[in-house]
């Protein structure tokens, strides 16, 4: 990546975290709210690769471990280096998603990064289960929602500039 | 410096980023294998170093939301207080006029009954009205209506929870009426159902201007009731009467509340003069 493409996801790394701290609260309908942050991580290693999913999914778990209990440091930051360098396997480079494709796999990879945070934190059985169905199972589906309205916006960017 | 910037980047993009994928799941682990000093101090660290910019755009934001929020909370009391304040007007003109009614009311021997208009007659002029008051509330036909600037006409009919005025511009009302000034009686009426028309005999010198008052015969109203001011003195076909046009003290279309005298007609007065 030139330099300018790193100050570009730099800044939008900026804002995706200023959105998730404030309008998403605005968005929030029976405390369930959408994680712009996964957004962030999944179109980042979509388009870079599992090198920029990987460190960028680790600034962005470690940004969010530094906001949670002391108690859990790492975990985000191990959930979302794994995010990153899992969805970077499928970069655009080498591989053409259409949108479902992505949506799809921004849910997959949102059961999958909050499967290792609950592992890493080492919740227990009944409070992960409980978990999984009132916050994780909603908020995924809000997440595909929002992802799939920005990845439509986005594919549809992209046809306009190769017309 | 810019060959090891070089090499640091190809190291962590190599081999679809396995190196760099390694080093942070390792920096992760240790971070989660730390002890608890440790743990806060890279916490503290962050926040008052690599975060600190963020923290301000962030706490920016949360201000100007809460501003929002304030603004919002605002205007709704803002519109809450201003109904507040015209209730209070209301509130405050009712409480004038009841005064003045407290004074009025102090003038008569009778209790009063207090109205509200809800109804006025569908045609063009108006000559009657509804109020909420009938004879569950002690309102009987023929007792006088009155409002705090005067008198207003007479109960026409009565039902359980309302009645009907028959105000002073229905033709079919006749009064008596005294000049206050020269005490000469004649009596007044309307002839078009808009405006009032007194008959007072024409050597008694009744001037423009001057105020007339109920005279207490008949039976139906009490003496002393205001009724109006005479606007213009015209010379009758018949040379001892006089017409002359009276301003009511009250605009009738205008009524809100009015008071129901509950005087019982003195029918008696009539049958002794007819007699």
């Amino acid at each position: 990546m030139s330099n300018l493409r790193w100050l570009g996801v730099f800044i939008l790394f900026v804002i995706v975290f200023a959105l998730q701290a404030t309008v998403v609260d605005w968005l929030r309908f029976f405390d369930v709210g959408p994680d712009l942050v996964i957004i962030f991580v999944v179109t980042v290693a979509i388009r870079r690769g599992p090198a920029a999913g990987c460190f960028w999914g680790f600034w962005a778990g470690f940004t969010q471990d530094v906001y949670a209990p002391v108690e859990w440091l790492g975990a985000h930051s191990i959930s979302m280096t794994i995010l990153g360098f899992a969805v970077g396997q499928l970069e655009e480079r080498f591989l053409s998603l259409n949108l479902p494709a992505k949506v799809g796999v921004l849910g997959l990879g949102f059961f999958v990064c909050d499967m290792i945070y609950f592992a890493v934190t080492g919740l227990s059985k009944d409070v992960v289960t409980n978990l999984f169905l009132t916050k994780s199972l909603p908020e995924c589906l809000y997440t595909m929602l929002i992802g799939g309205i920005f990845f439509y916006l986005d594919l549809g960017k992209k046809k306009k500039k190769h017309v | 410096m810019l060959r090891a910037y070089r090499f640091i980047v190809d190291l962590f993009t190599q081999r679809h980023g396995i190196v760099a994928f390694v080093f942070f799941l390792v920096l992760g682990l240790l971070m989660r294998q730390a002890p608890v000093p440790i743990r806060e101090s890279v916490v503290s660290t962050a926040l008052s170093s690599l975060y600190f910019p963020a923290q301000r755009i962030v706490s920016a934001m949360g201000h100007y939301k809460s501003i929002a929020q304030e603004n919002e909370q605002l205007k709704e009391e803002n519109a809450r207080l201003r109904q507040e304040t015209f209730h209070a007007r209301e509130g405050l003109q009712e409480l004038a006029r009841l005064h003045t009614l407290v004074r009025f009311d102090d003038k008569w021997d009778y209790p009063i009954v207090t109205a509200r208009v809800v109804g006025h007659n569908p045609g063009r002029f108006l000559t009657t009205m509804v109020i909420n008051r009938g004879v569950e509330h002690g309102v009987k036909e023929n007792m006088p209506v009155f409002s705090m600037n005067g008198l207003v006409g007479k109960i026409s009919k009565s039902t359980t929870s309302h009645s009907r005025v028959q105000l002073l511009v229905d033709p079919n009302l006749k009064l008596s009426v005294m000049d206050r000034r020269t005490r000469v009686v004649g009596f007044l009426e309307s002839m078009d159902g808009r405006r009032l028309t007194a008959m007072i005999p024409t050597h008694a010198g009744v001037h423009a201007g001057d105020t007339l008052v109920t005279s207490g015969l008949g039976g139906i109203f009490p003496k002393g009731i205001p009724v109006g001011t005479v606007k213009e003195i015209r010379k009758s076909d018949l040379d001892v009467m006089c017409q002359m046009d009276v301003n009511p003290f009250q605009e009738f279309s205008i009524l809100e509340e009015v008071f129901v005298m509950e005087k019982e007609p003195d029918w008696i007065v009539k049958e002794l003069l007819d007699e």
